[in-house]
């Protein structure tokens, strides 16, 4: 990454989906997001469900991650997550239909709450990301 | 006559199969090397989870998770067994489904075993045979098993184990272990222990350490990998069996074939014979009648 550019490399469990050099990028961590430039420090975290946008040369690539991790390193970005498609590819309904899913889920201990608040998050990620 | 005539029906009929095995042969052989390089293409993830496990454990974190506790007692088990939808590949359904029926009655002995899941055309109609009956069954995993498909089994798994209905996941497949080699097996993938933490390693010298900045924190990134390694894990299942299927119809076909020209020359062996000697008896006919005329 010393080059002055950053090297994003995003992987699915199927396949390498995306190896490019660009300028700067912004990752959709669960909290928030964060930009990636050139010389950042490495870092782990996790991903939320949200839009990576991948800068060159005044472009932009925008592109829907469903959850995941980012690993930044010296030498490149590593996006890890299930899924990652273009933002038309998002199918609405069936997003709806994990939301009533997910919403009927019963909380009845720690970790069944932690998982319906996680279909919850992802469910209204892709409706609200596909509804624009 | 009936018999020369017969003979080359056979003979016929035999030459037609060999076509078919070869094309079967030929489909196989490009549908593995498809398989094959979307096995390869996957271990990318894997080797990227693993690295994260493994800066996380440097960092000082207890890898801990409810996939990777066994629950005290083992009360119900789900199964889930990978056979293929198509015949005409030797031994490949036949052992994976007699590996999991065996593993099915050790679990009936010591626990009640919870749903039985089969995925496959072939494990289905075997299961239906043997009685045994089965909860849910997929038959939408061909030679190129989608994760989409295989996440969704997967988060139905996790969410079973982590409330507390089932305290054992057991997975029935063939192994890949290499292109000449793959073996059924029944394999526990929950409570999960495929993250592997490297005890020590300081012995390697590592150039620079990295010192990584953990967002939220070191446990919160932990609590999505277990989950995550653990659907590629089964993923990995699946297109370990969509690899072995088609070298086992490979395989198959290709002795198929051998055996057909096998067939095909010892017919035409009896069946020339046949014709010879119908040929010399009719020409000793007519000698017979020449002299009995001279």
């Amino acid at each position: 990454m010393s080059d002055g550019a950053v090297h994003c490399v995003v992987v699915t469990p199927e396949k390498t989906e995306l190896d490019v050099r660009c300028d700067s990028l912004i990752l959709p961590m669960y909290d928030g997001e964060l930009g990636v430039y050139p010389g950042r420090a490495p870092m782990v975290g996790r991903l939320g469900f949200g839009l990576l946008k991948i800068k060159s040369a005044g472009k932009e690539d925008v592109w829907f991650v469903d959850g995941g991790f980012v690993q930044v390193t010296r030498e490149a970005v590593q996006v890890l997550t299930d899924r990652v498609m273009r933002r038309d590819q998002i199918d609405r309904t069936a997003a709806e239909a994990d939301l009533q899913k997910a919403l009927e889920i019963k909380p009845t201990s720690p970790e069944a709450s932690a998982l319906r608040d996680r279909s919850l998050a992802a469910a209204r990620a892709k409706i609200r990301l596909s509804s624009r | 006559m009936a018999n020369i005539r017969q003979l080359d029906k056979r003979r016929k009929s035999v030459r037609n199969i060999r076509k078919i095995t070869r094309t079967m042969e030929l489909i196989a052989t490009a549908r593995f090397k498809k398989a094959m390089d979307r096995a390869a293409a996957a271990t990318d993830y894997t080797k990227a989870i693993t690295k994260i496990v493994q800066d996380l454990a440097k960092s000082g974190t207890d890898v801990t998770h409810p996939l990777l506790m066994p629950h005290e007692s083992v009360k119900a088990v789900d199964m889930l067994v990978l056979t293929a939808n198509r015949g005409l590949c030797g031994g490949y359904n036949g052992s994976v489904v007699r590996a999991a029926l065996q593993k099915r009655a050790e679990i009936k002995e010591q626990a009640d075993s919870g749903c039985t899941s089969v995925s496959g055309k072939r494990g289905i109609s075997a299961f239906r045979f043997a009685n045994v009956p089965v909860e849910k069954t997929y038959t939408e995993f061909d030679d190129q098993p989608s994760f989409d498909a295989v996440a969704k089994i997967a988060d139905e798994l996790i969410s079973r184990y982590i409330t507390g209905r089932i305290d054992r996941v057991d997975v029935a497949y063939t192994r890949f272990v290499s292109s000449s080699k793959q073996i059924p097996v029944v394999e526990t993938l929950l409570p999960f222990s495929g993250i592997e933490v490297p005890q020590d390693d300081s012995a390697k010298g590592s150039k620079i350490r990295d010192d990584y900045e953990f967002l939220p924190s070191a446990a919160g990134i932990l609590e999505e990998v277990v989950p995550a390694s653990f659907r590629a894990r089964l993923f990995k299942c699946f297109l370990d069996a969509a690899v072995s299927e088609q070298i086992a119809r490979m395989v198959a076909m290709k002795s198929a074939t051998e055996n057909a020209g096998d067939l095909i020359k010892s017919l035409s062996r009896t069946f020339n014979r046949a014709r010879q000697s119908k040929i010399t008896q009719e020409i000793m006919e007519i000698i017979g009648g020449v002299e009995a005329l001279g």
